[in-house]
């Protein structure tokens, strides 16, 4: 029955190291795993490959593993779309932050996996290291833990008014700062701005992008616009963890500023 | 009931290996997936030399039938072994990622060699 | 052509099929513990791997070795020019591997020495001895242990095990000694070779991804 029972708790581990998004939990699962399986070697009269297999399998491969994936790993950033920034398109993912996002990647030798999150999941993702970068248009808030990159592209926070009723915002963004409290939040800011065009919503408060890309798409029509913020920028936000990463992504945006390269590409995406 | 269990915890570990490696683009994914389907196949040849109720193949350790001493030498050098090319691989991957800039194979097949 | 591939299937099938039917005299197999017995062992395992498959044994060490040889060759133009930095000093895991490591080398030696009696081996020992040397480059840093071990003389004693072991490989096969002496001497060189392997692959991963 034991043996049973051993032979599931493998088996489960195996499953979980395997499905795993991020490759270092695959490798931790995988060690665990080979830990288990010496225990089943164990119940198996086989004393002599239990003891190899925890030696080897356990220790050394794990270990050989963590190596390799030191500089090797994909960076995980978690991203929220925000138009000329980082968007879809089509299967590919394109805007100013994704080329540097992918010129950063070549530099470190990493693949750059970008999940589709909503913003109020980030400091969450980032500080239990699902994530290691945060991008899509960031910007930091009060109390959030994480290390911030240098500004990239200059922003404010604007209200906008288009008639009576409460002023809603994105939920976890910054235009949440200058509601009332327990004003009305938003997961997609799609839904904030078809809230806004039905008229259940007065007002919201949200960043100059966002704004831009409502009045192209003509989900906004007739509307006050007031800044309510000045002097902000958009940024990379690095896990609390990852010192490693916020050096090497700060050393990399300072030689792409002193070049140049950054206000070319900035120049392209936004005139 | 030991043994039967056992092999098929080999047969599944086997499959959920292969699955990866065949259905992972990344490198070393598809080297984890190669991991457990390699403990798979040599659980499943313990298994087979189990029988039921058996003690280790070792004089003075109890009565009764032993498990086949055979397969269970055979593994033991194919574990150390494993470790051996393991490495050897993952030198290749950090190779790879120097030269290429990545780890996927798609990415690898489709983009062409740099100079 | 086509008929001769034939007909060498149909052979191989018939002969393979002829062997099930029990046709072919099989010379008589001794008891595993009669056979364990004559190698000077009590552990049937050890016997297996040290006496009635030793040529498995000794060209996998071999394959081992050639392994090595292509990790130190790919990595070594990769390794890190410039000087890793210190690690931090972390009392903790300092003071855990001074105190660890002679119970982890002792317990080695002992699992390599005794292999041939109860369940351990050469391989295993030389496992336990390679996650000691990481413990060890865990707290001491992998630059400032390999200046320790001495790496050139290491390669040396790496090879010299190989070769001893390929000398007790001949008495045991050629010259069919037999012999207590013989195992325990194959599994500490077996040791001896899979830690130096371990730890030079460890050592090669370190200093060419940056510290342990």
């Amino acid at each position: 029955m034991a043996t049973v029972l051993l032979c599931a708790l493998t088996l489960a581990l195996a499953v979980f190291a395997l499905t795993r998004r991020r490759l270092l939990w695959g490798v931790i699962g995988v060690g665990a795993h080979s830990l288990a399986l010496a225990g089943v070697y164990l119940f198996l009269a086989a004393p002599d490959v239990a003891l190899t297999e925890a030696a080897v399998g356990f220790a050394l491969v794990t270990f050989i593993y963590l190596l390799a994936l030191r500089r090797t790993g994909r960076l995980v950033v978690a991203a929220t779309e925000v138009y000329p920034l980082l968007y879809q398109e089509g299967d590919a993912v394109a805007g100013l932050e994704w080329e540097i996002l992918e010129r950063f990647g070549r530099w470190l030798h990493r693949d750059i996996e970008v999940l589709w999150v909503a913003r109020a999941d980030i400091p969450r993702l980032l500080a239990a290291g699902e994530a290691d970068l945060a991008a899509g248009g960031f910007l930091p808030r009060e109390g959030e833990r994480v290390l911030l990159s240098r500004p990239l592209v200059p922003t404010r926070m604007i209200a906008v008014r288009t008639g009576p009723g409460p002023c809603g915002a994105v939920a976890g963004d910054r235009g949440q700062d200058h509601l009332p409290p327990g004003g009305p939040t938003y997961e997609d800011p799609e839904e904030l701005a078809s809230a806004l065009a039905r008229g259940e919503l007065g007002g919201a408060v949200v960043d100059l992008l966002r704004l831009r890309e409502w009045q192209l798409r003509d989900r906004v029509g007739e509307a006050e616009t007031a800044a309510v913020e000045e002097d902000l920028a958009f940024r990379f936000a690095v896990a609390p963890g990852e010192e490693e990463v916020h050096q090497a992504l700060e050393g990399f945006l300072g030689e792409l500023e002193a070049s140049g390269d950054l206000a070319r590409v900035r120049e392209r995406y936004l005139g | 009931m030991e043994g039967i269990a056992a092999a098929a915890l080999g047969i599944a570990l086997g499959g959920s290996g292969l699955w990866t490696l065949v259905r992972r683009r990344n490198v070393i994914w598809k080297l984890l997936g190669l991991n457990v389907a390699a403990g798979g196949a040599i659980l499943f040849l313990v298994a087979v030399a189990h029988r039921p109720g058996a003690r280790p193949a070792i004089e003075g350790l109890g009565s009764g039938p032993a498990a086949d001493p055979l397969p269970q030498a055979l593994v033991l050098t194919a574990i150390v072994i494993h470790f051996a090319t393991l490495a050897l691989a993952l030198v290749y991957v950090i190779f790879l990622t120097e030269h290429r800039h990545t780890q996927d194979v798609h990415k690898l097949e489709r983009e062409p060699e740099e100079p | 052509m086509r008929w001769l591939a034939g007909a060498a299937v149909v052979a191989l099938v018939g002969l393979l099929a002829l062997g099930t039917w029990g046709l072919f005299p099989r010379p008589p197999v001794p008891s595993w513990e009669e056979a364990t017995a004559a190698f000077g062992a009590r552990n049937a395992v050890a016997a297996i791997v040290l006496g009635a498959r030793l040529w498995d044994t000794l060209l996998e060490v071999l394959v081992y070795a050639m392994a090595l040889v292509g990790v130190r060759m790919v990595l070594r133009p990769l390794s890190r020019v410039q000087p890793v930095p210190p690690v931090s000093e972390t009392p903790l895991l300092t003071r855990a591997a001074d105190i660890l490591l002679g119970p982890i080398v002792v317990f080695a030696i002992y699992i390599a020495s005794s292999g041939h009696l109860g369940p351990g081996g050469g391989f295993p020992a030389g496992a336990i001895l390679g996650s000691g040397l990481l413990l060890l480059a865990l707290a001491k840093g992998a630059e400032r242990l390999a200046q320790e071990l001495h790496e050139p003389s290491l390669e040396r004693v790496e090879y010299g095990a190989i070769a001893a072991l390929l000398a007790l490989g001949g008495l045991i096969l050629v010259l069919s000694w037999r012999g207590s002496w013989l195992l325990v001497g194959a599994n500490v060189l077996i040791g001896l070779e899979v830690a130096i392997g371990a730890w030079v692959v460890l050592h090669h991963f370190a200093s060419s991804r940056g510290e342990v």
